[in-house]
Protein backbone atom coordinates (compact mmCIF):
# COMPACT_ATOMS: atom_id res chain seq x y z
CA UNK A 1 0.00 0.00 0.00
CA UNK A 2 1.73 3.38 -0.91
CA UNK A 3 1.99 6.42 1.90
CA UNK A 4 -1.05 8.44 0.27
CA UNK A 5 -3.88 5.59 0.64
CA UNK A 6 -2.91 6.22 4.26
CA UNK A 7 -3.49 9.48 4.61
CA UNK A 8 -7.27 8.54 4.87
CA UNK A 9 -6.76 7.15 8.22
CA UNK A 10 -4.85 10.40 9.91
CA UNK A 11 -8.46 12.13 10.49
CA UNK A 12 -10.08 9.09 12.27
CA UNK A 13 -6.78 8.69 14.35
CA UNK A 14 -6.92 12.58 15.45
CA UNK A 15 -10.66 11.78 16.21
CA UNK A 16 -9.61 8.91 18.29
CA UNK A 17 -6.72 10.51 20.15
CA UNK A 18 -9.40 13.58 20.88
CA UNK A 19 -11.91 10.96 22.14
CA UNK A 20 -9.27 9.44 24.36
CA UNK A 21 -8.25 12.69 26.00
CA UNK A 22 -11.40 14.47 26.42
CA UNK A 23 -12.80 10.62 28.25
CA UNK A 24 -9.65 11.58 31.05
CA UNK A 25 -10.71 14.90 31.83
CA UNK A 26 -13.19 14.65 34.39
CA UNK A 27 -16.43 12.35 35.61
CA UNK A 28 -18.79 14.09 32.80
CA UNK A 29 -16.04 13.41 30.34
CA UNK A 30 -15.64 9.61 31.38
CA UNK A 31 -19.41 9.58 30.72
CA UNK A 32 -19.87 11.41 27.66
CA UNK A 33 -17.02 9.99 26.18
CA UNK A 34 -16.31 6.67 27.40
CA UNK A 35 -13.06 5.31 27.28
CA UNK A 36 -11.52 3.48 24.39
CA UNK A 37 -10.60 0.35 26.73
CA UNK A 38 -13.99 0.11 27.98
CA UNK A 39 -15.62 0.58 23.92
CA UNK A 40 -12.98 -2.06 23.12
CA UNK A 41 -14.01 -4.64 26.12
CA UNK A 42 -17.97 -4.06 24.77
CA UNK A 43 -16.74 -5.11 21.61
CA UNK A 44 -15.29 -8.52 22.20
CA UNK A 45 -18.29 -8.59 24.91
CA UNK A 46 -21.01 -7.77 21.94
CA UNK A 47 -18.81 -10.43 19.35
CA UNK A 48 -18.73 -13.28 22.60
CA UNK A 49 -22.37 -13.16 23.05
CA UNK A 50 -23.04 -13.06 19.21
CA UNK A 51 -25.26 -10.28 19.97
CA UNK A 52 -23.44 -7.96 17.61
CA UNK A 53 -23.12 -10.26 14.58
CA UNK A 54 -27.00 -11.11 14.86
CA UNK A 55 -28.13 -7.79 15.02
CA UNK A 56 -25.71 -6.76 12.21
CA UNK A 57 -27.12 -8.98 9.78
CA UNK A 58 -30.79 -8.19 10.52
CA UNK A 59 -30.17 -4.88 9.59
CA UNK A 60 -27.73 -6.24 6.39
CA UNK A 61 -30.51 -8.48 4.99
CA UNK A 62 -33.11 -5.84 5.43
CA UNK A 63 -30.56 -3.38 4.09
CA UNK A 64 -29.96 -5.80 0.80
CA UNK A 65 -33.51 -6.84 0.54
CA UNK A 66 -35.22 -3.29 0.16
CA UNK A 67 -32.77 -2.52 -1.75
CA UNK A 68 -32.90 -4.93 -4.12
CA UNK A 69 -36.55 -4.41 -4.81
CA UNK A 70 -35.86 -0.78 -4.60
CA UNK A 71 -33.40 -1.34 -7.47
CA UNK A 72 -36.11 -3.63 -9.33
CA UNK A 73 -38.93 -1.65 -8.92
CA UNK A 74 -37.34 1.75 -8.96
CA UNK A 75 -35.83 0.78 -13.05
CA UNK A 76 -38.89 -0.19 -13.78
CA UNK A 77 -40.54 3.11 -12.94
CA UNK A 78 -38.53 4.88 -14.40
CA UNK A 79 -38.09 3.08 -17.55
CA UNK A 80 -41.59 3.16 -17.86
CA UNK A 81 -41.54 6.62 -17.23
CA UNK A 82 -38.96 8.30 -19.73
CA UNK A 83 -40.11 5.75 -22.91
CA UNK A 84 -43.60 6.72 -22.53
CA UNK A 85 -44.92 10.27 -22.52
CA UNK A 86 -48.38 9.06 -21.60
CA UNK A 87 -47.68 7.16 -18.53
CA UNK A 88 -44.76 10.12 -17.46
CA UNK A 89 -47.60 12.64 -17.59
CA UNK A 90 -49.65 10.37 -15.49
CA UNK A 91 -46.91 9.18 -12.50
CA UNK A 92 -44.84 11.98 -12.26
CA UNK A 93 -47.19 14.96 -10.39
CA UNK A 94 -47.44 12.18 -7.82
CA UNK A 95 -44.30 10.72 -7.71
CA UNK A 96 -42.66 13.89 -7.27
CA UNK A 97 -44.96 15.24 -4.76
CA UNK A 98 -44.46 12.23 -2.63
CA UNK A 99 -40.86 12.23 -3.15
CA UNK A 100 -41.56 15.70 -0.95
CA UNK A 101 -42.11 13.91 2.18
CA UNK A 102 -38.80 12.62 4.10
CA UNK A 103 -38.56 9.04 4.86
CA UNK A 104 -39.22 9.31 8.02
CA UNK A 105 -42.34 11.24 7.79
CA UNK A 106 -43.74 8.42 6.64
CA UNK A 107 -43.05 6.25 9.67
CA UNK A 108 -45.75 7.13 11.61
CA UNK A 109 -48.46 5.95 8.55
CA UNK A 110 -46.91 2.32 7.95
CA UNK A 111 -46.62 1.84 11.89
CA UNK A 112 -50.19 2.40 11.73
CA UNK A 113 -50.53 0.28 8.74
CA UNK A 114 -48.05 -2.90 9.30
CA UNK A 115 -47.54 -2.16 12.20
CA UNK A 116 -43.83 -2.07 14.16
CA UNK A 117 -42.79 -5.49 12.53
CA UNK A 118 -40.33 -6.58 10.07
CA UNK A 119 -42.52 -5.78 7.03
CA UNK A 120 -42.86 -1.78 7.66
CA UNK A 121 -39.20 -1.80 8.29
CA UNK A 122 -38.96 -3.08 5.23
CA UNK A 123 -41.23 -0.89 3.16
CA UNK A 124 -39.43 1.96 4.24
CA UNK A 125 -36.07 1.01 3.00
CA UNK A 126 -37.19 -0.25 -0.01
CA UNK A 127 -39.10 3.05 -0.71
CA UNK A 128 -36.01 4.83 0.25
CA UNK A 129 -34.22 2.93 -2.57
CA UNK A 130 -36.83 3.45 -4.64
CA UNK A 131 -36.47 7.18 -5.49
CA UNK A 132 -33.15 7.38 -6.57
CA UNK A 133 -33.34 4.42 -8.96
CA UNK A 134 -36.47 6.16 -10.47
CA UNK A 135 -34.73 9.43 -10.52
CA UNK A 136 -31.61 8.03 -12.26
CA UNK A 137 -33.39 5.50 -14.35
CA UNK A 138 -35.67 8.21 -15.87
CA UNK A 139 -32.48 10.75 -16.57
CA UNK A 140 -30.36 8.46 -18.18
CA UNK A 141 -32.41 7.08 -20.03
CA UNK A 142 -33.55 10.39 -21.33
CA UNK A 143 -30.12 11.26 -22.11
CA UNK A 144 -29.43 8.21 -24.72
CA UNK A 145 -27.70 9.69 -27.49
CA UNK A 146 -29.92 9.57 -30.65
CA UNK A 147 -27.40 8.68 -32.49
CA UNK A 148 -26.83 5.17 -30.72
CA UNK A 149 -31.06 4.98 -31.26
CA UNK A 150 -30.59 5.74 -34.89
CA UNK A 151 -28.03 3.40 -35.26
CA UNK A 152 -30.10 0.51 -33.52
CA UNK A 153 -33.16 1.31 -36.16
CA UNK A 154 -30.97 1.26 -38.87
CA UNK A 155 -30.34 -2.24 -37.54
CA UNK A 156 -33.65 -3.24 -37.19
CA UNK A 157 -33.79 -3.99 -34.08
CA UNK A 158 -37.36 -4.62 -32.52
CA UNK A 159 -38.38 -2.23 -29.63
CA UNK A 160 -37.54 -4.98 -27.04
CA UNK A 161 -34.20 -5.40 -28.48
CA UNK A 162 -33.59 -1.91 -28.30
CA UNK A 163 -34.74 -1.79 -24.61
CA UNK A 164 -32.52 -4.49 -23.67
CA UNK A 165 -29.53 -4.37 -25.86
CA UNK A 166 -28.79 -0.56 -26.28
CA UNK A 167 -31.06 1.94 -24.26
CA UNK A 168 -30.73 0.05 -21.14
CA UNK A 169 -27.04 -0.70 -21.70
CA UNK A 170 -26.68 3.02 -22.49
CA UNK A 171 -27.91 4.40 -19.45
CA UNK A 172 -26.04 1.95 -17.20
CA UNK A 173 -23.36 4.31 -15.87
CA UNK A 174 -26.58 6.36 -14.36
CA UNK A 175 -28.20 3.72 -13.59
CA UNK A 176 -25.06 2.55 -11.14
CA UNK A 177 -24.67 5.94 -9.76
CA UNK A 178 -28.67 5.70 -9.09
CA UNK A 179 -27.88 2.35 -6.68
CA UNK A 180 -24.83 3.83 -5.21
CA UNK A 181 -27.29 6.29 -3.46
CA UNK A 182 -29.85 3.88 -3.20
CA UNK A 183 -27.72 2.00 -0.94
CA UNK A 184 -26.43 4.66 1.38
CA UNK A 185 -30.37 5.49 1.56
CA UNK A 186 -31.22 2.29 1.84
CA UNK A 187 -28.74 1.82 4.99
CA UNK A 188 -29.28 4.88 6.74
CA UNK A 189 -33.74 4.18 6.84
CA UNK A 190 -32.61 0.54 7.93
CA UNK A 191 -30.94 1.68 11.20
CA UNK A 192 -32.97 4.68 11.00
CA UNK A 193 -36.32 2.77 11.03
CA UNK A 194 -35.06 0.20 13.91
CA UNK A 195 -34.82 3.41 15.89
CA UNK A 196 -38.09 4.37 15.52
CA UNK A 197 -40.02 0.61 15.31
CA UNK A 198 -37.67 -0.79 17.74
CA UNK A 199 -38.79 -4.38 17.62
CA UNK A 200 -37.18 -7.80 16.53
CA UNK A 201 -33.30 -7.47 15.55
CA UNK A 202 -31.00 -5.03 14.25
CA UNK A 203 -28.59 -1.99 14.97
CA UNK A 204 -30.72 0.42 15.44
CA UNK A 205 -32.66 -1.74 18.27
CA UNK A 206 -29.55 -2.88 19.99
CA UNK A 207 -28.47 0.98 20.06
CA UNK A 208 -31.96 1.85 21.67
CA UNK A 209 -31.45 -0.66 24.27
CA UNK A 210 -27.97 -0.02 25.17
CA UNK A 211 -29.37 3.78 25.42
CA UNK A 212 -32.29 2.62 28.04
CA UNK A 213 -29.73 0.93 29.93
CA UNK A 214 -27.06 3.78 29.96
CA UNK A 215 -24.54 1.40 28.27
CA UNK A 216 -22.71 4.06 26.27
CA UNK A 217 -19.85 2.02 25.15
CA UNK A 218 -22.43 -0.30 23.06
CA UNK A 219 -23.91 2.95 21.70
CA UNK A 220 -20.48 3.75 20.39
CA UNK A 221 -19.67 0.44 18.93
CA UNK A 222 -23.07 0.62 17.05
CA UNK A 223 -22.08 3.71 15.30
CA UNK A 224 -18.86 2.27 14.78
CA UNK A 225 -20.40 -0.93 12.85
CA UNK A 226 -22.76 0.88 10.94
CA UNK A 227 -20.32 3.29 9.69
CA UNK A 228 -17.73 0.55 8.65
CA UNK A 229 -20.80 -1.61 7.02
CA UNK A 230 -21.84 1.24 5.07
CA UNK A 231 -18.30 2.28 4.19
CA UNK A 232 -17.51 -1.46 2.90
CA UNK A 233 -20.84 -2.05 1.19
CA UNK A 234 -20.32 1.06 -0.87
CA UNK A 235 -17.11 -0.18 -1.56
CA UNK A 236 -18.07 -3.66 -2.93
CA UNK A 237 -20.51 -1.44 -4.74
CA UNK A 238 -17.87 0.38 -6.85
CA UNK A 239 -15.80 -2.98 -7.22
CA UNK A 240 -18.98 -4.20 -9.07
CA UNK A 241 -19.72 -0.98 -10.71
CA UNK A 242 -16.25 -0.88 -11.82
CA UNK A 243 -16.52 -4.72 -13.60
CA UNK A 244 -19.92 -3.87 -15.07
CA UNK A 245 -18.85 -0.70 -16.97
CA UNK A 246 -15.51 -1.65 -18.33
CA UNK A 247 -16.15 -1.11 -21.54
CA UNK A 248 -15.83 2.84 -20.58
CA UNK A 249 -12.62 4.29 -20.99
CA UNK A 250 -10.28 4.89 -18.21
CA UNK A 251 -10.65 8.58 -17.07
CA UNK B 1 -53.53 -17.79 -56.10
CA UNK B 2 -52.23 -19.08 -59.54
CA UNK B 3 -51.32 -16.08 -60.61
CA UNK B 4 -49.38 -15.34 -57.75
CA UNK B 5 -47.37 -18.67 -57.73
CA UNK B 6 -46.64 -17.95 -61.43
CA UNK B 7 -45.14 -14.86 -60.81
CA UNK B 8 -42.51 -15.68 -58.19
CA UNK B 9 -40.19 -17.73 -60.26
CA UNK B 10 -40.29 -14.34 -62.44
CA UNK B 11 -38.77 -11.76 -59.73
CA UNK B 12 -36.37 -14.64 -58.56
CA UNK B 13 -35.24 -14.57 -62.49
CA UNK B 14 -34.52 -10.98 -62.84
CA UNK B 15 -33.03 -10.10 -58.73
CA UNK B 16 -29.99 -12.25 -60.35
CA UNK B 17 -28.17 -8.66 -60.06
CA UNK B 18 -30.29 -6.86 -57.15
CA UNK B 19 -29.53 -3.12 -55.60
CA UNK B 20 -30.84 -0.74 -58.67
CA UNK B 21 -31.92 2.39 -56.90
CA UNK B 22 -34.34 4.77 -58.58
CA UNK B 23 -34.91 8.49 -57.04
CA UNK B 24 -37.82 10.44 -58.85
CA UNK B 25 -38.53 13.86 -58.27
CA UNK B 26 -37.14 13.78 -54.64
CA UNK B 27 -37.70 16.70 -52.63
CA UNK B 28 -37.47 17.37 -49.12
CA UNK B 29 -37.88 20.68 -46.50
CA UNK B 30 -36.83 21.81 -43.42
CA UNK B 31 -39.37 23.99 -41.38
CA UNK B 32 -37.38 27.22 -39.77
CA UNK B 33 -39.08 29.89 -37.97
CA UNK B 34 -42.64 28.38 -39.25
CA UNK B 35 -41.09 28.64 -42.80
CA UNK B 36 -40.21 25.61 -45.13
CA UNK B 37 -36.37 25.81 -46.59
CA UNK B 38 -35.81 23.66 -49.34
CA UNK B 39 -33.30 21.28 -48.44
CA UNK B 40 -33.14 18.65 -51.51
CA UNK B 41 -35.22 19.90 -54.85
CA UNK B 42 -36.19 17.91 -58.04
CA UNK B 43 -33.63 15.26 -57.33
CA UNK B 44 -33.58 12.25 -60.49
CA UNK B 45 -30.67 9.47 -60.32
CA UNK B 46 -30.91 5.95 -61.40
CA UNK B 47 -28.11 3.72 -59.37
CA UNK B 48 -27.44 1.11 -61.57
CA UNK B 49 -26.87 -2.66 -59.68
CA UNK B 50 -22.89 -2.84 -58.15
CA UNK B 51 -22.53 0.73 -59.36
CA UNK B 52 -20.12 2.96 -56.92
CA UNK B 53 -21.51 6.16 -57.04
CA UNK B 54 -19.47 9.14 -55.15
CA UNK B 55 -21.74 12.25 -54.28
CA UNK B 56 -19.62 15.66 -54.50
CA UNK B 57 -20.55 18.92 -52.93
CA UNK B 58 -20.19 21.26 -50.56
CA UNK B 59 -21.61 21.54 -46.93
CA UNK B 60 -25.43 22.36 -47.15
CA UNK B 61 -25.93 20.60 -50.64
CA UNK B 62 -28.08 17.92 -48.53
CA UNK B 63 -26.15 15.30 -49.65
CA UNK B 64 -25.93 13.55 -46.01
CA UNK B 65 -29.97 14.02 -45.92
CA UNK B 66 -30.15 12.34 -49.43
CA UNK B 67 -28.78 9.26 -47.25
CA UNK B 68 -30.85 9.61 -44.51
CA UNK B 69 -33.72 9.73 -46.38
CA UNK B 70 -32.60 6.32 -48.96
CA UNK B 71 -31.88 4.48 -45.83
CA UNK B 72 -35.26 5.31 -43.99
CA UNK B 73 -34.68 6.99 -41.21
CA UNK B 74 -36.39 10.01 -42.32
CA UNK B 75 -39.88 9.44 -44.11
CA UNK B 76 -41.03 12.84 -44.63
CA UNK B 77 -40.32 13.90 -48.11
CA UNK B 78 -41.92 14.45 -51.53
CA UNK B 79 -41.00 11.80 -54.49
CA UNK B 80 -40.19 8.57 -54.61
CA UNK B 81 -37.16 6.30 -53.92
CA UNK B 82 -37.51 2.73 -55.18
CA UNK B 83 -34.97 0.36 -54.70
CA UNK B 84 -35.40 -2.60 -57.36
CA UNK B 85 -38.98 -1.10 -58.35
CA UNK B 86 -40.34 -0.94 -54.54
CA UNK B 87 -40.82 1.69 -52.65
CA UNK B 88 -38.59 1.90 -50.21
CA UNK B 89 -40.63 2.49 -45.75
CA UNK B 90 -38.39 2.64 -43.33
CA UNK B 91 -35.20 1.02 -42.32
CA UNK B 92 -34.37 -2.13 -43.76
CA UNK B 93 -31.38 -4.72 -43.52
CA UNK B 94 -31.14 -4.31 -47.58
CA UNK B 95 -29.61 -1.07 -47.21
CA UNK B 96 -26.71 -0.69 -44.94
CA UNK B 97 -24.94 2.62 -43.72
CA UNK B 98 -21.46 3.95 -42.15
CA UNK B 99 -22.06 7.37 -40.82
CA UNK B 100 -18.81 9.50 -40.15
CA UNK B 101 -18.76 8.85 -36.25
CA UNK B 102 -18.34 4.64 -36.32
CA UNK B 103 -21.47 4.59 -34.01
CA UNK B 104 -20.22 1.71 -32.46
CA UNK B 105 -22.01 0.57 -29.21
CA UNK B 106 -19.23 1.18 -26.52
CA UNK B 107 -20.46 -1.67 -24.46
CA UNK B 108 -20.07 -4.26 -26.60
CA UNK B 109 -16.98 -5.70 -28.23
CA UNK B 110 -16.05 -5.62 -31.51
CA UNK B 111 -17.36 -8.73 -32.43
CA UNK B 112 -21.27 -8.37 -30.42
CA UNK B 113 -21.38 -5.35 -32.36
CA UNK B 114 -21.06 -7.09 -35.95
CA UNK B 115 -22.83 -9.81 -34.67
CA UNK B 116 -25.89 -7.31 -33.55
CA UNK B 117 -26.38 -7.03 -37.67
CA UNK B 118 -27.44 -10.63 -37.57
CA UNK B 119 -29.53 -10.35 -34.38
CA UNK B 120 -33.10 -11.08 -36.21
CA UNK B 121 -31.83 -13.09 -38.90
CA UNK B 122 -33.12 -16.80 -39.18
CA UNK B 123 -29.59 -18.96 -39.15
CA UNK B 124 -27.92 -21.31 -36.85
CA UNK B 125 -25.11 -19.67 -34.17
CA UNK B 126 -22.42 -21.17 -36.00
CA UNK B 127 -23.44 -19.73 -39.46
CA UNK B 128 -23.46 -16.06 -37.58
CA UNK B 129 -20.46 -16.86 -35.86
CA UNK B 130 -18.83 -17.52 -39.33
CA UNK B 131 -20.25 -14.76 -41.03
CA UNK B 132 -19.15 -12.45 -38.22
CA UNK B 133 -15.35 -14.07 -38.34
CA UNK B 134 -15.20 -13.43 -42.20
CA UNK B 135 -15.96 -9.78 -41.88
CA UNK B 136 -13.73 -9.09 -39.48
CA UNK B 137 -11.06 -10.34 -41.85
CA UNK B 138 -12.93 -8.50 -44.47
CA UNK B 139 -11.73 -5.17 -42.87
CA UNK B 140 -8.56 -6.86 -41.76
CA UNK B 141 -9.43 -6.63 -37.87
CA UNK B 142 -8.57 -10.12 -37.13
CA UNK B 143 -7.44 -10.56 -33.93
CA UNK B 144 -9.30 -7.49 -32.39
CA UNK B 145 -12.78 -9.17 -31.82
CA UNK B 146 -12.86 -8.93 -28.21
CA UNK B 147 -11.58 -5.19 -28.43
CA UNK B 148 -14.31 -2.60 -27.18
CA UNK B 149 -14.01 0.56 -29.01
CA UNK B 150 -12.67 3.02 -27.09
CA UNK B 151 -9.52 0.54 -27.32
CA UNK B 152 -9.66 1.12 -31.55
CA UNK B 153 -7.93 3.71 -32.96
CA UNK B 154 -10.06 6.05 -35.18
CA UNK B 155 -9.75 3.21 -38.79
CA UNK B 156 -10.57 0.71 -37.00
CA UNK B 157 -13.27 1.62 -35.32
CA UNK B 158 -14.18 2.61 -39.07
CA UNK B 159 -13.12 -0.15 -40.48
CA UNK B 160 -15.66 -1.82 -37.74
CA UNK B 161 -18.31 -0.05 -38.71
CA UNK B 162 -18.01 -0.92 -42.72
CA UNK B 163 -18.21 -4.71 -41.65
CA UNK B 164 -21.43 -4.05 -39.18
CA UNK B 165 -22.86 -2.66 -42.49
CA UNK B 166 -21.83 -5.69 -45.06
CA UNK B 167 -22.55 -8.47 -42.51
CA UNK B 168 -26.08 -8.64 -43.55
CA UNK B 169 -24.86 -8.52 -47.42
CA UNK B 170 -27.34 -5.15 -48.10
CA UNK B 171 -27.82 -4.68 -51.84
CA UNK B 172 -26.94 -1.09 -51.14
CA UNK B 173 -24.20 0.21 -48.83
CA UNK B 174 -24.69 4.20 -47.86
CA UNK B 175 -21.00 5.74 -46.90
CA UNK B 176 -21.73 8.98 -45.44
CA UNK B 177 -18.38 10.89 -45.51
CA UNK B 178 -17.14 7.48 -44.20
CA UNK B 179 -13.42 9.04 -44.09
CA UNK B 180 -14.07 12.80 -42.97
CA UNK B 181 -13.06 12.39 -39.49
CA UNK B 182 -10.13 10.53 -40.28
CA UNK B 183 -6.59 11.47 -40.58
CA UNK B 184 -4.57 11.75 -44.32
CA UNK B 185 -2.62 8.98 -43.95
CA UNK B 186 -5.38 6.24 -42.26
CA UNK B 187 -7.63 7.74 -44.91
CA UNK B 188 -5.67 7.22 -48.27
CA UNK B 189 -5.22 3.78 -46.49
CA UNK B 190 -8.99 3.05 -45.84
CA UNK B 191 -9.69 4.69 -49.86
CA UNK B 192 -7.96 1.69 -51.06
CA UNK B 193 -9.55 -0.73 -48.31
CA UNK B 194 -13.00 0.35 -49.78
CA UNK B 195 -12.15 0.16 -52.77
CA UNK B 196 -10.83 -3.76 -52.60
CA UNK B 197 -14.09 -4.81 -50.14
CA UNK B 198 -16.09 -3.47 -52.88
CA UNK B 199 -14.44 -4.86 -55.72
CA UNK B 200 -14.76 -8.34 -53.74
CA UNK B 201 -18.28 -7.78 -52.45
CA UNK B 202 -19.59 -5.74 -55.61
CA UNK B 203 -22.46 -4.42 -54.04
CA UNK B 204 -24.71 -0.68 -55.34
CA UNK B 205 -22.45 1.62 -52.84
CA UNK B 206 -23.45 5.24 -52.71
CA UNK B 207 -20.62 7.77 -50.79
CA UNK B 208 -21.27 11.20 -49.78
CA UNK B 209 -17.95 13.14 -49.76
CA UNK B 210 -16.37 16.50 -49.80
CA UNK B 211 -13.38 15.43 -51.01
CA UNK B 212 -12.43 15.29 -54.48
CA UNK B 213 -10.09 12.89 -54.85
CA UNK B 214 -11.69 10.39 -53.19
CA UNK B 215 -14.88 10.92 -55.04
CA UNK B 216 -12.74 10.57 -58.43
CA UNK B 217 -10.63 7.65 -56.96
CA UNK B 218 -13.64 5.47 -56.01
CA UNK B 219 -16.60 6.66 -57.91
CA UNK B 220 -17.47 4.80 -61.63
CA UNK B 221 -20.16 8.10 -61.21
CA UNK B 222 -19.35 11.30 -59.17
CA UNK B 223 -22.58 13.08 -58.66
CA UNK B 224 -21.97 17.13 -58.08
CA UNK B 225 -24.27 18.80 -56.08
CA UNK B 226 -25.16 22.25 -55.67
CA UNK B 227 -26.40 24.16 -52.54
CA UNK B 228 -29.60 25.73 -51.62
CA UNK B 229 -30.94 24.03 -52.49
CA UNK B 230 -29.50 21.12 -52.74
CA UNK B 231 -29.81 19.86 -56.29
CA UNK B 232 -27.59 17.72 -59.13
CA UNK B 233 -25.44 19.84 -61.51
CA UNK B 234 -23.48 16.91 -62.70
CA UNK B 235 -23.41 13.58 -63.47
CA UNK B 236 -20.03 12.90 -64.32
CA UNK B 237 -18.91 9.21 -65.52
CA UNK B 238 -15.53 7.84 -64.79
CA UNK B 239 -14.58 4.87 -67.02
CA UNK B 240 -11.71 3.53 -65.58
CA UNK B 241 -11.65 0.09 -64.40
CA UNK B 242 -11.20 -0.72 -60.59
CA UNK B 243 -8.83 -1.08 -59.05
CA UNK B 244 -7.61 2.30 -59.71
CA UNK B 245 -4.05 3.76 -60.20
CA UNK B 246 -4.33 7.23 -57.42
CA UNK B 247 -1.58 9.04 -60.29
CA UNK B 248 -3.76 8.36 -62.89
CA UNK B 249 -3.90 11.29 -65.23
CA UNK B 250 -7.35 10.76 -66.47
CA UNK B 251 -8.17 11.49 -62.79
CA UNK B 252 -6.25 14.28 -62.37
CA UNK B 253 -7.59 15.86 -65.50
CA UNK B 254 -11.18 15.49 -63.61
CA UNK B 255 -9.69 16.59 -60.88
CA UNK B 256 -9.04 19.71 -62.10
CA UNK B 257 -11.96 20.44 -64.04
CA UNK B 258 -13.73 19.78 -60.65
CA UNK B 259 -11.84 22.03 -58.71
CA UNK B 260 -12.56 24.99 -60.99
CA UNK B 261 -16.16 23.72 -61.13
CA UNK B 262 -16.57 24.20 -57.24
CA UNK B 263 -13.78 26.61 -56.02
CA UNK B 264 -14.18 28.84 -58.88
CA UNK B 265 -11.19 30.50 -61.12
Amino acid sequence: MKLHDLRGLVLPLLLLGAWEYASRQDAAGAFAFVPLTQVGSAWVELLGSGELLINLWASLVRTCTGLAVGIVGGIGLGALMALSAPANRLIAPLFHALRQVPMLGWIPLIALWLGNGESAKLLIVSLAALYPMVLNTFESLRQVEGQHREAARVLMLSRWQQLWLILLPAALPGIAAGVLQALAFAWVTSVGSELFLSSGAGLGSLMMNAEAAARMEIIVVCVLCIGLSGYLMSWLCTLLTRRLLRWRPNR
Amino acid sequence: MNAIAHALPTTAATSASTGALTIRGLSKAYPLKGKPVPVLEGIDLDIQPGEFVSILGASGCGKSTLLRLIVGLDQDYQGQILLDRQPVHGPGLERGIVFQDHRLFPWMTLQQNIALALKNHEMPATQKDRLVAEHIALVGLSGYEQAYPHQLSGGMAQRAAIARALVNKPKVLLLDEPLGALDALTRVRLQQELQRIWVQERCTVIMVTHDIEEALYLGDRVIVMDAHPGRIREDLRIDLPHPRERDSQVLHGYKQRLLGELVGH
